[in-house]
């Protein structure tokens, strides 16, 4: 009942920030009224037409969009997300999958080599020390500093966006998995042993088992930052993708689809992550 | 007082010691006893000690840094179904069921047996000690005691020629620990199992126990002595202390924890 | 203080060949041409041929690659490239052209050179740039044709209008698109020409067109010379003025061209050819004035240049408002010529040269010869036809143009 009434606060709070939000919103990009600065003639009527503000043109956004502009701009996007107009204007539904399919593939790359890789490094403290600089040199390297390189060396654009992906997210699974391997308790690997389990059953029943929400908290990590990556290595490489989008919006100078696009990702980043929470809680075993 | 020639060497123990590190005094030295065909072994001494290394090196778990055991004449040098380990903590994997974590022994002692036949043999080691009702729980969800069981359904499911435990009971209430011992005895009694068990407990030694090592104080620590049980194996919980010779042996544990375990290292030291 | 930009001596400036030509209709921008093929020649050199005058080369000769990836850089430039799309030119060819939006200058010369793209718009000075190795490993690039002529301007922050003489320019900041640019070559020369040193008494910095729009919006430049649509755009949203449309310093200067590798152009000779031959026609739609308002529709698109169509519209008519309350009339803003000359080529070499780009001696009329394939241009024209359009190239190769007053090449210089 108190944690009833305790969400239902918390709620309440959310949603009066909403408000609070959308009122400053409102307010700071009330539209004033619309006067050339430094003294420079408004012209005629045709110059106002040809400016945009003439009374059969459409009236265009100057700065910052209003919340109607935005709601105006977000409506046309979201109205049909999957149209198709050729490979350069595709709805924003394509774009996110599109950037969806690149993260799966680049980050189901990561995770395939990361959590092998881990239990290598986990089970082995020689390998772990003597691979120890490598990771963390390699770790820091942020998405946007490996892109010329695998521009260079890698070359089909495609293919880059996925191996930055592929790189950035390879470290915190890499890193979680020899840790969580590393960390597991020796009274199970010793009930293995006395059991002389075999040792592929060893790896999936115990190993793997027992390390499982360390992994997954490393899987969780990268893909945050594979989602992070994937809107920077889409603006670089651009042709599809959520990414592609912004770029392409920007180059419109349209902020408000700039902005509906940051909403878009913010919300899928948000809702990976609560799937991976989801996974994490069915993986996490109490001891 | 114990009289070797009676009994098979089935386990020989012989000037084991144990060193974790060099430049550190060894844990124990000098221990050397044997265990016969389905007898039950208790070892008792203060923490410390090294009773956990020893029980470690007869699973195999661990190396001596000199000595040697000799199973049925084959020296032990790794772990093997033979001996099956009941662990200080219960060691259950906590993400199968009280169920899976025994099918998990059953299939590594029996690689070639149906999925159906492993359960069925599973939940007839559950069966036996008291479990048939919570097959299907996680070790979480499981009280101290019914983890424990678990733990010695699972050694039990291997059928090992040894079974070593490390104090299977030290962290249960009196009342269920008076219970799972008598199941234990039983259970042992009706298999012939030979156990090697550790203890703290002098009344859980004197009701399990054949006989008896005692452990003077670590590091450096010597077996003070090995007390064979004088009470018939018919002994019950109830009973055990109206029997001939039971307030003996009990004074003289108590009394050996207490005074003598200290003395003796330090004189042998 | 405002002589240059007086509309007077802006028409002036304007004036292409007046005597030899309509004004409305040119905006070759050639100074002059006497071509002795005239269009009669053109068409007994086809009929010599033995090919008819409609034909298209898919009746004739087999393409040897159809499916064509082909990058463009969404500005005002591209405009022939889409059109041949839009209009079906390349499909008339037997070519199934995949445009493909680009981010960048630098990814364009990446994509090209890596092979993931078969043809793309290019800046004009980059085959050059590229075919020397400038900024990366030379690679043979070729312009197979010519996109565009004008179409840029120098915009400044609406805060400048008092500050119009580029004598006063001193300390200013301005954005160019990429450093092989003609961008940066006009703004270089304009400058000079004001008696400013363009690497000392100004900053440059190589910005992306989106990026110059909103940095003159938030103070961080003072101005750019950068491509249309975006010296319209920045009018449009009221932060900026248009200083001096690039016609006003070159009339007639290329600034995009059509360019491919010359591994492509030796493995796929019919289809390189094809493709010109689109690019002419494309080339001669666009520069027919009475198409700008149907081109303005569809590059407003989004998947062209996604930008709004008014704005589009005054950078493609040169009726446009200058964002400092007059509306401005000048048919060259925007003009379309396919013809790579050897002359322009030339032009690029001197000016790399002389801002330090270019150190190691070259033979600029060899290089001309060989990166900018304005014979191959002129044998295709005569292949496509007389079209309403298109100009006559000018013979040879060498037109004479004057830049900020000054004739190129120089009369009895090296190239003539
Ligand atoms: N892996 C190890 N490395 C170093 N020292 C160890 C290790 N395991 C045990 N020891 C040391 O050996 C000694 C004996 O440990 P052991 O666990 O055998 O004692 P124990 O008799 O079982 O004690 P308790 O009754 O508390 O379980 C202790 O002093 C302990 O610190
Ligand atoms: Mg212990």
């Amino acid at each position: 009942m108190n944690s009833f009434s305790e969400t239902l606060r918390a709620w309440g709070l959310t949603a009066f920030l909403c408000v609070l939000l959308l009122a400053g919103w409102y307010i700071a990009t009330f539209p004033a009224a619309s006067h050339s600065p430094y003294g420079i003639p408004d012209g005629n009527a045709e110059y106002q037409a040809l400016m945009g503000h003439g009374p059969n043109a459409a009236s265009h956004s100057e700065g910052f969009p209003t919340p109607k502009q935005f709601l105006d701009a977000a409506w046309i996007q979201l109205r049909e997300p999957f149209h198709d107009r050729g490979p350069n204007d595709r709805g924003i539904g394509w774009q996110l999958g599109a950037s969806l399919l690149r993260v799966a593939l680049g980050y189901g790359l990561a995770v395939l080599v990361a959590v092998p890789g881990g239990f290598i490094i986990g089970l082995s403290p020689l390998i772990r020390r003597a691979l120890d600089p490598f990771i963390q040199i390699l770790r820091p390297i942020s998405p946007l500093a490996w892109m010329p390189i695998a521009l260079y060396t890698i070359r089909n654009a495609e293919e880059c966006g996925i191996f930055v992906i592929f790189i950035c997210s390879l470290w915190p699974v890499l890193i979680n998995t020899a840790f969580g391997v590393a960390a597991v308790r020796r009274d199970w690997l010793n009930v293995a042993k006395t059991l002389e389990v075999v040792w592929w059953r060893q790896i999936f029943l115990v190993l793997l088992p027992a390390a499982a929400p360390t992994i997954i908290t490393g899987m969780r990590v990268g893909l945050g930052i594979a989602w992070l990556a994937i809107v920077a290595a889409e603006m670089l490489v651009g042709g599809s993708g959520i990414g592609y989008f912004v770029w392409n919006q920007w180059n419109n100078l349209s902020i408000a689809n700039v902005l509906l696009a940051v909403l878009m990702i913010g919300i899928t980043g948000m809702v990976l992550d609560l799937l991976f929470g989801f996974i994490q809680r069915r993986l996490t075993y109490v001891e | 007082m114990s009289n070797e020639h009676a009994v098979t060497r089935f386990i020989e123990v012989s000037q084991l010691m144990k060193r974790y590190k060099p430049g550190i005094p060894a844990v124990f030295a000098d221990v050397s006893f044997t265990i016969a065909q389905g007898e039950f072994v208790c070892v008792i001494g203060h923490s410390g000690c090294g009773k956990s290394s020893i029980l470690n090196i007869l699973a195999g778990l661990e190396k001596a840094s000199s000595g040697v055991v000799i199973m049925n004449g084959h020296e032990i040098t790794g772990p093997s179904l033979e001996r099956g380990v009941v662990f200080q903590g219960h060691a259950l994997l906590p993400w199968f069921t009280a169920l899976q974590n025994v099918e998990f022994a059953v299939r590594s002692r029996h690689p070639k047996y149906s999925r159906a036949k492993i359960k069925e043999e599973a939940e007839q080691y559950l069966n036996m000690v008291g479990l048939g009702a919570a097959l299907h729980k996680k070790p979480s969800e499981l009280s101290g005691g019914m983890r424990q069981r678990v733990g010695i359904a699972r050694a039990f499911s291997v059928e090992p020629s040894l079974l070593l435990m490390d104090e299977p009971f030290g962290a249960l209430d009196a009342l269920t620990r008076g219970l799972i011992q008598e199941e234990l005895l039983g259970v042992c009694a009706r298999t012939h199992q030979t156990v090697f068990m550790i203890t703290h407990d002098v009344d859980e030694a004197i009701f399990l126990a054949d006989r008896i090592v005692l452990m003077s104080n670590g590091p450096g620590a010597r077996i003070a002595e090995i007390v064979k049980n004088p009470l018939p194996r018919s002994r019950t919980r109830e009973t055990m202390h109206h029997e001939e010779g039971f307030y003996d042996l009990r004074n003289h544990l108590v009394d050996f924890l207490v005074r003598r375990s200290a003395l003796v290292t330090k004189s042998v030291a | 203080m405002k002589r240059f930009f007086s509309s007077k001596t802006a028409e002036s400036a304007l004036r292409c060949d007046a005597e030899t030509e309509p004004f409305t209709a040119c905006s070759c921008g050639i100074m002059h041409f006497s071509s002795g093929l005239g269009r009669r020649g053109f068409l007994g050199g086809l009929a010599a041929a033995g090919i008819s005058g409609t034909a298209h080369a898919n009746s004739v000769v087999p393409v040897e690659k159809a499916e064509l990836k082909v990058g463009f850089v969404p500005i005002s430039c591209a405009a022939p490239l889409i059109m041949a799309v839009a209009k079906g030119f390349f499909q008339e060819e037997g070519l199934n052209v995949h445009l493909q939006k680009i981010a960048g200058w630098a990814l364009v010369r990446d994509r090209l050179l890596n092979g993931e793209l078969d043809a793309s718009q290019l800046l004009a000075p980059m085959p050059i740039s590229l075919s020397l190795g400038l900024g990366s490993a030379a690679q043979p690039v070729r312009a197979i044709t010519m996109q565009n002529i004008n179409g840029q301007a120098i915009t400044l922050a609406l805060k400048h209008h008092n500050r119009r003489d580029p004598r006063d320019w001193k300390g200013m900041t301005f954005a160019i698109p990429f450093e092989y640019s003609m961008h940066n070559l006009l703004l270089r020369d304009y400058l000079a020409h004001y008696g400013l040193d363009p690497d000392h008494d100004v900053t440059l910095r190589i910005t992306s067109p989106p990026d110059m729009v909103a940095n003159l919006r938030a103070g961080n430049i003072d101005g750019f010379l950068g491509p249309d649509p975006f010296n319209q755009r920045a009018v449009y949203e009221q932060i900026g003025f248009i200083q001096t449309l690039t016609a006003q310093i070159w009339d007639g200067h290329p600034c995009c061209a059509f360019g491919m590798t010359q591994p492509f152009i030796d493995a796929y000779p019919n289809t390189y050819s094809a493709l010109q031959r689109a690019m002419i026609r494309a080339a001669a739609w666009m520069n027919a004035p009475e198409n700008r308002l149907e081109a303005a529709r569809i590059m407003a698109q989004p998947a062209y240049l996604n930008q709004p169509e008014i704005v589009i519209r005054q950078s493609l008519t040169g009726h446009y408002a200058d964002g400092l309350g007059v509306v401005q009339d000048n048919p060259h803003r925007a003009g379309y010529s396919p013809y790579p000359y050897y002359s322009m080529a030339m032009w690029i070499e001197s000016q790399l040269r002389r801002w330090g780009y270019l150190q190691r001696p070259t033979d600029a009329l060899k290089l001309a010869r060989e990166i900018y394939l304005f014979d191959d241009v002129v044998q295709q024209a005569r292949v496509v036809g007389p079209l309403s359009g298109l100009q006559d190239p000018v013979a040879g190769g060498f037109p004479e143009f004057s830049v900020l007053g000054q004739t190129f090449p120089r009369a009895g210089g090296q190239a003539l």
